[in-house]
C-alpha cells in the first residue's frame, strides 16, 4: 500500500496502528458521529433498513472471516445464525436473562455448533465441504422442528417481548438502532483487529495452502475448527439480535437462500477484506430495497403492465444469481478492490502510478 | 411386513431416480472438476419446458419429449460455454460460487417465465400402479429404476470402452496434461454439460411425468446429494449400488422412526448419511484417491 507523500513511520507501533494518520482520525470520528447521528435525521424507512444492515454485516463478517481469510466454503451461515437466534429467544423466553448473557450465550452455542463443522473441514476440503455444510442446514431445521415443544415450540417459533437492559427497553426502532451499533461497531472491530493478528496470519496461511501450512508448524486442525468457531460465533451474535429485532423466532426465516445471499454480499464485496463484507452487504441490500420499492412503481407504466408483482420478487433472484456470476467472472475482487485503486490514485495524485 | 416391504422397495426406487440425478453431477465432475450445484435447477428447467411443449404449444407428447430433450441439451452447452468456460483454471472456490450464482439465477428465471403456481405435467406413460405381489408402485419410479440401470450401463461403456469417453476420463485427470497429450479439453467438458443437461430433463419427465409441479422441485437436486457421495464423484457404476444403499436405508428409516419423529425423516435422512460418509470416508465407495502435494 501506498502511502501519501510526507507520511513515514518513526517506530514500529505507529507503523503496525490500525489508524496511522491524523486524517484518518477525522475521518473516523466523522463517520462514528454519522452513525450514531442517523437516528437524528433518518426517517422510519432509513433507521428500518440500516438495522438489517446492521444485523447482516455482523453476519457477512464471521462469514468473510471464515471463508475470505480462512478459506473453508460455508454454506450454514444462515443456520449458524439460526441456533443463535434460537439459543437467545429460548434463553429469554424461558429464563428471561440479561441480554449481555442471552446475545454472548447465542454466540458461543452457534459457535459450538459450528465448531463441529469446522472439525469435519480437517478431512473434507472444497466441493466436500460445501456439501457439509448444506446438511448443516437441513439438520438445523429439523432439529428445531423436532425438538421438544416446549424448548423451541416446533413450528410455531419462539415470540418475544421486547428485550430490556438496566431498565432501558429497546422497543423502538430507534432504540434498536443504538444496541445493534454498538455490538456491530465492536464486533466489526474484533473482526479487524482479529485478522491483523497471528491468528489471522495463520488463518490466511491455511486458505492459501493448508498442507504448506501444515509443515511450517501451523496447526492446521486447530485453525480450520478456530475459523467455523468464530465465523459462527458472529452468525449467533448477528442471529440473536434478528430475534430480539423481529421478535420472533422460526426455522423458516434462516433458510440454504440467505446463506447464498450472503455469499453473493462477499463475493460483491470482496473476498478477504473485512471492508469489502461491509461494503458488498450495504450494496445489495440497497439493490434489494430498491427492487423492493421500485417494483411495483415500475408496474404501473404501460409497457410492463403485463408483469406481476411476483415477477419483480422473482427477478431478485435473477438480479443475485447474475450478480454473483458476473463478478466470478469479471472481477473476482470485489468492489473493494475498485475501492483501493481510487484510494491509491488519491494518495499518488498528480502521478499516474 | 408387507408395509415394511414397500417401504424399503418404494425407497429403492427413489434411490435409484436420485441415482439418475446424481449421474448428472458425476459425469460433469468426471470431466470438468465441477460441482454442479444448479442439476436440481436444470431438472426444474427441463419439466418446465416439457410442460410448455405439451401444454402450452399442444404438440403430442413424444415429438415434446424429443425437444425437451434437445432444447436441455442446448441449455447444457450454453452453461459451459458462458459460465464456466472463462473460468477454466480458476481457483475451487470461484467454481463452487458460480455453480450456487447459477443455481439462483435459473430458479428465478424459471420462477419469471413459469410462475410460481402448479403446472400440471401431462403423463407420459400410464399412471397406472404396477402391481408386484401384494405390493402396488409408482409406474413412473419403476420405469425410472429400469432407465437408471440402463443408462449408468450405458455411461460406464461409454467412459471405458469409447475413444471419446476415455478421452473425458483423461481430461478429468488433469487439464493442463491432457491438453499438452493433444485431447480436446474444450470439447469433451461441452460434452459432459450436454450429457447432463439430458439426463436432467430424463429425470424430470420421471419424476414429474402426471403430477403438477412448481419450482420448488428444484430441491431434489439437493437431496440426490448423498448418493453421488456415497459412490464416491467419480464412479457412474457405483452411483446403482449407492442409489439402493441410501434409498432402502431412507425407506427403513422412514418406516422405524417417522413414528418417533412425527414424520419428516425421509427428508433429512440423506444428509445424515452424508455427513457419516464425509467424516469417514470422504471419497465415497468408489471414487479416486488423489494424492495432495504442495
Amino acid at each position: 500500500m501506498t502511502l501519501a507523500a510526507g507520511v513515514h513511520f518513526e517506530t514500529y507501533d505507529h507503523d503496525q496502528a490500525l489508524i496511522q494518520t491524523r486524517p484518518q482520525w477525522y475521518w473516523l470520528i466523522a463517520f462514528m458521529i454519522f452513525l450514531f447521528t442517523i437516528p437524528l435525521f433518518g426517517g422510519g424507512k432509513v433507521l428500518g433498513f440500516m438495522n438489517v444492515v446492521w444485523i447482516t454485516v455482523i453476519a457477512v463478517v464471521g462469514l468473510q472471516i471464515n471463508v475470505g481469510y480462512a478459506g473453508q466454503i460455508n454454506l450454514g451461515q444462515s443456520a449458524f445464525m439460526g441456533v443463535g437466534a434460537y439459543a437467545a429467544g429460548a434463553l429469554t423466553f424461558h429464563f428471561n436473562l440479561p441480554i449481555w448473557i442471552t446475545i454472548s450465550g447465542a454466540g458461543v452455542s452457534a459457535a459450538l455448533f459450528g465448531a463441529v463443522f469446522g472439525v469435519a473441514a480437517v478431512r473434507v476440503k472444497g466441493f466436500y465441504l460445501a456439501l457439509t455444510t448444506i446438511a448443516a442446514q437441513y439438520v438445523f431445521s429439523f432439529a428445531m422442528l423436532k425438538l421438544p415443544k416446549e424448548w423451541f415450540g416446533e413450528t410455531e417459533g419462539l415470540r418475544l417481548d421486547p428485550v430490556s437492559l438496566l431498565g432501558f427497553e429497546f422497543n423502538t426502532d430507534v432504540r434498536m438502532y443504538y444496541l445493534f451499533a454498538i455490538i456491530g461497531v465492536l464486533m466489526i472491530y474484533g473482526a479487524w483487529g482479529l485478522v491483523r493478528s497471528r491468528t489471522g496470519r495463520a488463518f490466511v496461511a491455511t486458505r492459501d495452502n493448508d498442507n504448506a501450512a501444515d509443515i511450517i508448524g501451523i496447526d492446521v486442525f486447530y485453525y480450520k475448527a478456530l475459523a467455523f468457531f468464530i465465523g459462527a460465533f458472529y452468525a449467533g451474535v448477528a442471529g440473536a439480535l434478528w430475534a430480539y429485532y423481529v421478535r420472533y423466532v422460526m426455522a423458516d426465516m434462516f433458510t440454504l437462500w440467505l446463506s447464498v445471499w450472503y455469499l453473493g454480499m462477499l463475493i460483491v464485496g470482496g473476498m478477504g477484506s473485512i471492508l469489502g463484507a461491509i461494503i458488498g452487504t450495504v450494496v445489495i441490500r440497497l439493490i434489494q430495497e430498491f427492487i423492493t420499492y421500485f417494483g411495483p412503481w415500475v408496474t404501473e407504466f404501460e409497457i410492463f403492465s403485463g408483469v406481476g408483482g411476483g415477477v419483480i420478487f422473482a427477478s431478485m433472484n435473477m438480479l443475485l444469481g447474475g450478480v454473483i456470476i458476473l463478478f466470478v467472472i469479471f472481477e473476482p475482487r470485489g468492489l473493494v478492490h475498485r475501492w483501493n485503486i481510487i484510494k491509491e490514485s488519491y494518495r499518488i495524485w498528480p502521478f499516474p502510478h | 411386513m408387507i408395509s415394511l416391504l414397500s417401504h424399503v422397495i418404494s425407497g429403492a426406487l427413489t434411490g435409484l431416480l436420485f441415482a439418475l440425478i446424481s449421474m448428472g453431477f458425476i459425469i460433469i465432475y468426471r470431466s470438468a472438476r465441477v460441482f454442479n450445484f444448479a442439476q436440481g435447477e436444470v431438472l426444474v428447467a427441463g419439466g418446465f419446458l416439457l410442460w410448455s411443449f405439451t401444454q402450452y404449444f399442444g404438440l403430442p407428447v413424444w415429438l415434446s419429449l424429443v425437444l425437451a430433450i434437445a432444447s436441455s441439451l442446448v441449455l447444457g452447452l450454453l452453461i459451459e460455454r458462458i459460465v464456466l468456460r472463462p473460468l477454466v483454471g480458476e481457483e475451487l472456490f470461484a467454481l463452487v460460487m458460480v455453480t450456487i450464482g447459477l443455481l439462483v439465477f435459473i430458479r428465478g428465471l424459471v420462477l419469471v417465465i413459469w410462475g410460481a403456481e402448479i403446472h400440471f405435467v401431462p403423463p407420459v406413460f400410464s399412471l397406472k400402479g404396477v402391481k408386484l405381489g401384494p405390493l402396488m408402485l409408482d409406474r413412473g419410479l419403476v420405469y425410472g429404476g429400469g432407465l437408471t440401470i440402463a443408462m449408468a450401463a450405458l455411461f460406464s461403456w461409454f467412459f471405458n470402452h469409447t475413444r471419446m469417453g476415455m478421452e473425458m476420463t483423461a481430461v478429468a485427470e488433469d487439464h493442463q496434461i491432457a491438453l499438452s497429450l493433444g485431447l480436446r479439453v474444450k470439447r469433451s467438458i461441452a460434452a459432459a454439460w450436454a450429457i447432463s443437461g439430458v439426463l436432467c430433463t430424463l429425470a424430470a419427465i420421471i419424476f414429474v411425468g402426471g403430477k403438477g409441479m412448481t419450482f420448488l422441485v428444484g430441491d431434489i437436486g439437493m437431496a440426490a446429494l448423498p448418493v453421488a457421495l456415497l459412490a464416491g464423484l467419480e464412479s457412474i457404476g457405483g452411483l446403482i449400488l449407492a442409489g439402493l444403499v441410501v434409498g432402502v436405508s431412507m425407506g427403513v428409516a422412514e418406516f422405524f422412526l417417522d413414528p418417533i419423529f412425527e414424520g419428516g425423516v425421509a427428508g433429512v435422512f440423506p444428509f445424515a448419511i452424508m455427513i457419516i460418509v464425509l467424516l469417514i470416508r470422504p471419497s465415497g465407495m468408489f471414487g479416486w484417491k488423489t494424492i495432495e502435494r504442495i
